[in-house]
């Protein structure tokens, strides 16, 4: 009898642990609360955790202001707005199935993508399906294989990414006269991008690559790739990683050295404020590309300098576990929600169709000044920056906060700072 | 009935194409995918593992061959899906078959290891190989219009499936009906019956006559060509295909562990975990926090290695044979 009960004991428990996991499911959301009934939902994925998590974050937090804002002065079409988001972790894999939720379960009215190249890339055929606008938030060339004319990329490098990304850092390491290049890139779809519009400048350029490489993300010591580049003795390094490559290659950078006049180009990560000050003197030397920095010049964004202040607030009075300067990701993040924004509150109505001619025939106003988008959904023009770490003493992570240690070396209308070779901030 | 249990999988795979007909919303399809395609894994898993003794950590190598072996073929001829899936079955079938040859000899952790190895090389491979995406992965735009025998199969208004996830959907539903199948008519063979003795004592089979390393090859390559099959439709799937995806540790994972929870003595075993713990990974992912499914495939594991270690089916034989003392 008492076998029997435990038994029955036993059967219950079972059922009831996958019973718990299916209600509690029902009963917790991730979705922002709605302000106001019959909200406009604005369904996205975003890396909350993974590699990309440092910038997903603060992406996140940047749209969650932009909502703030937004629904102060009214929302869209007067209806509040709602912000329904989950975490992709950083994983492709799970980006269809949270793309068809948002669409199907959620009904979500608007969508726009995660931050990342690689995981936009399977949201893509999710929005063409669907006929959706679908904004995306620095994919790297995602639309050249669909052409998908409802697709518009907040990623300022211009109507032919893969090469406008990466052509001012050709054009300020030029004067330093190189004739050799090394070319060292991760081996992800938006490295490999990078890679390409690389080995295109430099054949512009007339540049002989010496050594080319290409390395798995999950390396974890870069010493042997540089020692090999070195061995070619090439004038300038382009680098195209991911945040846990570039952190690797700068250390690896501090321990092997190199007798390159230039290294950098387009290392993703060296922007997060987490990385800046982990990795501080190390970065010394080091151009690369970026964005938006604190430098006076960059008054070009009239709304991005406030943005920010209101943003690095929030981190310090929430004390949020995200980004602290923010200044790589939050105007964008901003930006490419405002304008689906301000496209929504022209048109009148939530017609796809209506919305994308609006955004594609229209010069929108935006914390990151004027936007225009061009072939393919990509800006019409690169406003890519290229800029040098000068001067960094210690790990203090406010000295990024302050003018002076990211220069601007072109466009040249805004540098603030001359390129000097690598080697000579190396001390 | 003799042939009670095929009637039934054919009124399951009618019943999957009435569900396709009937419900509107994609994202039931596209759960319903995730979840059959765990469980063809686990059967697949099963049958090595369950019924053989021998634990093949690979599982996502074998899903992953299927899922590039049809990127290469869209890449080199544009076949359509079912051809892909034949394609993906057969490759990773002949992979299953090779790595049995060459691992078979090894037994218990050695294997074990051996599979792992095995499907960290073939990552390494595909991650070298651009034609297929290399590292970087490649996007895959399926057919607007696909059609087999001259039929039209996907097109809102005249195909047998109004869009490319209720075709995808059916087709790993008729995959995991017909695996369960090929588990079940292993189980009562004398196939099943070898691998079962090799997992009591091999050595002791042997001694009775066994042919321990043809049951084995067979049983490999069997499992192997399953899991081709079900992970053939992946990059269809996804869209977007990438080492990451395709040799996620997950599905290794969870190839384990849907048998253990459901029981790895039956076939209804691995159908079961695999409802149960699919059902409540894809929940935990998207009402949840995603990060949460693999916590949840651990505390089960945990759970059910403790109070229940022949899985559900094993501790409702028990509970049966207690109750009836």
């Amino acid at each position: 009898m008492t076998r029997i009960l435990a038994n029955r004991v036993r059967v219950w428990l079972l059922v009831g642990l996958f019973a718990a996991s299916v209600v509690l499911s029902g009963s917790i959301s991730t979705t922002a609360q709605a302000q106001d009934k019959d909200p406009i939902k604005i369904g996205f994925s975003m890396a909350l955790t993974g590699a990309l998590a440092g910038g997903g974050q603060q992406s996140l937090l940047a749209m969650q202001i932009w909502a703030e804002d937004i629904n102060k002065k009214g929302g869209l079409l007067g209806r509040q707005v709602e912000l329904v988001f989950y975490d992709d972790q950083t994983n492709p894999k799970n980006v269809p199935g949270i793309y068809s939720k948002l669409i199907d379960i959620d009904k979500v009215d608007l969508i726009v993508s995660g931050y990342g190249t690689n995981l936009i890339a399977p949201a893509m055929p999710i929005a063409i399906e669907r006929e959706m606008v679908f904004m995306g938030l620095f994919g790297m060339d995602n639309n050249s294989k669909w052409k998908y004319e409802k697709y518009f990329q907040i990623l300022p490098a211009g109507p032919d990414p893969a090469v406008g990304f990466s052509q001012y850092w050709f054009e300020a390491v030029a004067g330093l006269k190189p004739k050799t290049i090394a070319v060292i890139a991760a081996d992800a779809e938006f490295a490999q991008n990078l890679k390409k519009g690389a080995v295109t400048n430099a054949e512009k350029m007339g540049l002989e690559i010496v050594y080319e490489q290409n390395y798995n993300p999950k390396t974890a010591d870069f010493t042997p790739i540089l020692r090999a580049a070195n061995a070619k003795k090439p004038d300038v390094i382009y680098i195209a990683s991911y945040p846990n490559g570039s952190a690797g290659l700068v250390r690896a950078l501090a321990e092997v050295g190199t007798d390159a006049k230039a290294v950098g180009g387009g290392m993703v990560g060296l922007q997060f404020s987490g990385l800046m000050a982990g990795l501080g003197p190390m970065l010394n030397g080091i151009s690369n590309y970026d964005f938006f920095v604190p430098e006076p010049t960059m008054d070009l964004y009239p709304g991005a300098g406030d943005l920010i202040k209101r943003y690095q607030a929030k981190v310090k009075e929430d004390n949020l576990k995200v980004d602290a300067l923010g200044y790589y990701l939050v105007p964008w993040s901003y930006a490419y929600v405002d304008i689906l924004g301000q496209a929504v509150n022209a048109v009148g109505s939530l017609d796809q169709d209506a919305i994308a001619d609006y955004i594609r025939d229209t010069k929108f106003s935006t914390v990151v000044g004027d936007v225009k988008f061009g072939k393919n959904g990509e800006w019409d023009r690169s406003r890519t920056i290229v800029v040098q770490y000068q001067g960094i003493e210690n790990n203090d992570l406010e000295q990024f906060a302050k003018p002076g240690t990211r220069k601007i070396m072109l466009p040249a209308d805004i540098s603030t700072g001359e390129l000097q070779t690598f080697g000579a901030l190396r001390k | 009935m003799k042939y009670r249990f095929e009637i039934i999988c054919l009124l399951l795979i009618v019943g999957l194409f009435v569900l396709t007909q009937v419900v509107g919303n994609q994202f039931y399809f596209f759960i319903g995918f995730v979840i059959l395609q765990y469980m063809v894994m686990a059967t697949a898993w099963n049958i090595l593992g369950g019924y053989g003794g021998y634990v093949n950590f690979g599982s996502a190598g074998f899903l992953a061959t299927g899922a590039y072996t049809a990127v290469a073929l869209i890449n080199f001829l544009d076949v359509g899906l079912v051809e892909q899936m034949i394609a993906g079955g057969i490759f990773a079938g002949l992979l299953g078959f090779a790595t049995g040859y060459l691992t078979l000899r090894l037994r218990g952790v050695y294997f074990a290891i051996a599979t792992l190895a095995l499907a960290i090389i073939l990552e390494t491979i595909v991650a070298h190989w651009d034609y297929v995406g290399g590292a970087a992965g490649t996007s895959i735009l399926p057919k607007r219009k696909p059609e087999l025998l001259g039929e039209l199969i996907v097109d809102r208004k005249a195909g047998l499936f109004g869009n490319y996830k209720e075709f995808l959907f059916f087709l790993m539903g008729t995959v995991a009906i017909l695996s369960v199948w090929v588990a079940r008519y292993i189980e009562n063979s004398k196939l099943g019956r070898g691998l079962n003795a090799i997992k009591d004592s091999e050595e002791a089979a042997e001694c009775m006559g066994v042919p321990t390393l043809r049951l084995k090859l067979i049983a490999t390559t069997i499992s192997g060509a399953m899991m081709g099959v079900a992970g053939a439709p992946l990059a269809s799937y996804l869209t977007f295909i990438d080492p990451l995806s395709a040799f996620n540790l997950e599905y290794a994972i969870n190839a384990i562990a849907m048998p253990m929870i459901g029981g790895t003595v039956s076939w209804a075993g691995p159908v079961i975990g695999a409802l149960l713990l699919g059902t409540a990974q894809q929940v935990s992912s998207l009402w949840i926090q995603s990060e949460l499914n693999l916590l949840i495939v651990g505390v089960v594991l945990v759970v059910f290695v403790i109070i229940a270690p022949e899985g559900i089916i094993g501790w409702f034989r028990k509970s049966r044979q207690g109750s009836s003392r």
